[in-house]
């Protein structure tokens, strides 16, 4: 095929691409949990039916809230919808804005989306809101040098930390795949992941008990197309990270690399693919083990960062 | 995009032998969650295990036909023998100890688990980047796997420390010597075979007397834990 699309439109495919799928992934993730617990299950397409009636609602605001309440679901849809255009979402070779930041400066955004969710939740003034930000932060200060040791692993392999450069260098030869410290920073980064997407052994993701929540604590109050924006952005996270995961660690094939339609085409029915693959890991990992009980849940960011921090010795002594 | 690596991977050799070092790191660092004497046995033939597919990889690898006898005979002894003894000698405790948690070493940990790990990152730390700075250069030698398996020796020095109950305490002291086998295998491959036999059949005596030092200690304090030896004190 030879339509070659303009670079600004592929660019704006990215973000358009991980804000339409995310729900789907969710929804698909839902289905293949419920079909392994013998369940039927929601409909793949339920999460696009939720998004649709919430935005439908009234919002509603508790007392005593200030705008901060409100704009916080925007200012995080924001983030979510500008780390797509830093990592490698569809194409081989780095877009236009795609150098605007590297791995860190993603990190930051998503960071920074968290903080404002948080920041909102405690403007409610209800303490399971309240409860759940404080543990999203108290426990996303302890996964963070796990990303740092993640970053310094990738920084030692390329040269560099960005993640075009990363996914480039893993593609370049099998040799980079099943080198120790790859594989020891993947398996890190998808305990990262498993944490700050709510997955099993830290929280369960669909579950109402306030006891072992974390993330899903922290929207309690919101309602209406706030909540839908909150509930729409954490997919949107969920598949930003997958994404990471998947196109610059562990499998960064598919992708066009070049602005051909056809094979950006090509490129998003890989990615929905891939993350859907990803999804069934996740959701047998999920059917096998129990939750953490909230305090063992160091140990679990331990055990990530011992992988992590492997993997740079590894690197150190060059032979990673 | 044309990206030069920054740090090359290594060879077939050195990258399998550095990846198998990992593993055997990764499974000691795994014994300070265990929380049954089963399951710590069963990590332990698991790292035996991958010692003997490295010693199939460097007999491989530098055409030391010898050196499979020895992975042959490793695998015997580490994987199969003494997890047996220390099963059979360990059989039969929970009765005579009245309930079945005699196997139970869980939260014998003087320090928090995450705790222990850090620490343990710490000292394998220092494991790692002594060798280093001895700055062993030999394109023989994969560097990374000979600074891991120091790391693993120091490591197992801190599960027989941390953990205060006799079963850890053994396992630590016979995957120490896994980490001195992997020293020897990826320093000295061609170390005579007579030697390397004689610290395997040492190993098997270690075993033997370690569980019947584990029986005897249980038949007298009816628990694993060494905590009870505190009131030996005068």
């Amino acid at each position: 095929m030879s339509l070659v699309l303009p670079i600004p439109l592929v660019q704006v495919l990215q973000a358009a691409t991980i804000a339409a799928a995310a729900p789907g992934v969710s929804g698909v993730i839902a289905k293949v949990e419920a079909r392994m617990q013998g369940r039927a299950g929601p409909r793949v397409l339920q999460p696009y039916y939720d998004l649709g009636k919430l935005f439908r609602k009234e919002a509603l605001a508790p007392d005593g809230a200030s705008w901060v309440f409100l704009a916080a679901p925007l200012g995080a849809m924001t983030c979510y919808l500008t780390v797509p255009l830093l990592i490698p979402v569809l194409t081989t070779f780095g877009l236009p804005l795609g150098y605007m930041g590297d791995i860190l400066g993603g990190g930051f955004i998503l960071a920074l989306a968290s903080f404002l969710v948080a920041v909102a939740a405690l403007e409610t003034g209800s303490p399971y809101a309240q409860l759940g930000a404080s543990r999203a932060k108290t426990f996303g200060a302890i996964t963070e040098p796990v990303i740092l040791f993640v970053v310094f692993t990738v920084a030692l392999i390329t040269g560099t930390d960005l993640p075009y450069a990363l996914a480039a260098t893993v593609r370049s030869s099998a040799s980079q795949i099943v080198r120790p410290a790859h594989l020891l920073a993947a398996a890190a980064l998808f305990m990262v992941i498993l944490y700050e997407t709510g997955r099993i052994p830290v929280e369960t993701h669909t579950g109402t008990n306030e006891f072992g929540m974390i993330e899903e604590a922290r929207p309690f109050e919101h309602s209406g197309p706030y909540f839908a924006l909150l509930k729409w952005g954490s997919a949107m996270k969920q598949l930003i990270l997958y994404t990471i995961l998947l196109n610059v660690f562990v499998a960064p094939w598919g992708l066009a690399s070049s602005a051909q339609a056809g094979a950006v085409l090509l490129a998003i029915v890989a990615l929905v693919g891939k993350a859907c693959g990803l999804g069934v890991i996740v959701a047998t990992i999920d059917n096998t083990f129990a939750k953490l009980r909230l305090f063992k849940i160091t140990e679990f960011a331990s055990a990530a960062f011992l992988l992590a921090v492997l993997g740079v010795f590894t690197l150190y002594l060059g032979g990673g | 995009m044309a990206v030069a690596a920054a740090v090359a991977p290594p060879g077939v050799f050195s990258g399998s032998a550095n990846v198998i070092a990992v593993g055997v790191l990764l499974l000691e660092f795994g014994m300070f969650r265990q929380a049954l004497l089963r399951d710590q046995v069963r990590l332990y033939a698991a790292q035996s295990a991958l010692i003997s597919v490295l010693a199939v990889v460097v007999a491989a690898a530098r055409h030391l036909p010898d050196l499979y006898a020895l992975a042959g005979l490793s695998f015997a002894l580490k994987v199969v023998l003494v997890p047996l003894v220390l099963r059979r000698l360990l059989r039969g405790l929970g009765e005579r100890g009245g309930g079945p948690g005699w196997t139970d070493i869980a939260g014998s940990g003087s320090l928090s688990l995450a705790n222990t790990v850090l620490l343990a990152i710490g000292v394998a730390a220092f494991g790692v980047f002594s060798i280093a700075a001895l700055g062993l250069r030999s394109p023989v030698l994969p560097a990374t796997a000979l600074s891991i398996s120091v790391a693993v020796i120091l490591v197992a020095f801190v599960l027989m420390i941390t953990r205060r109950d006799v079963a850890s305490q053994a396992i630590g002291f016979f995957s120490l010597e896994n980490g001195v086998s992997l020293t020897s295998l990826v320093v000295a491959a061609g170390m005579p075979l007579i030697l390397e036999i004689a610290f395997l059949f040492d190993l098997l005596v270690a075993a033997l007397v370690f569980g019947l030092l584990i029986r005897v200690h249980h038949g007298r304090a009816d628990s694993l834990s060494t905590a009870e030896l505190t009131s030996l004190r005068g």
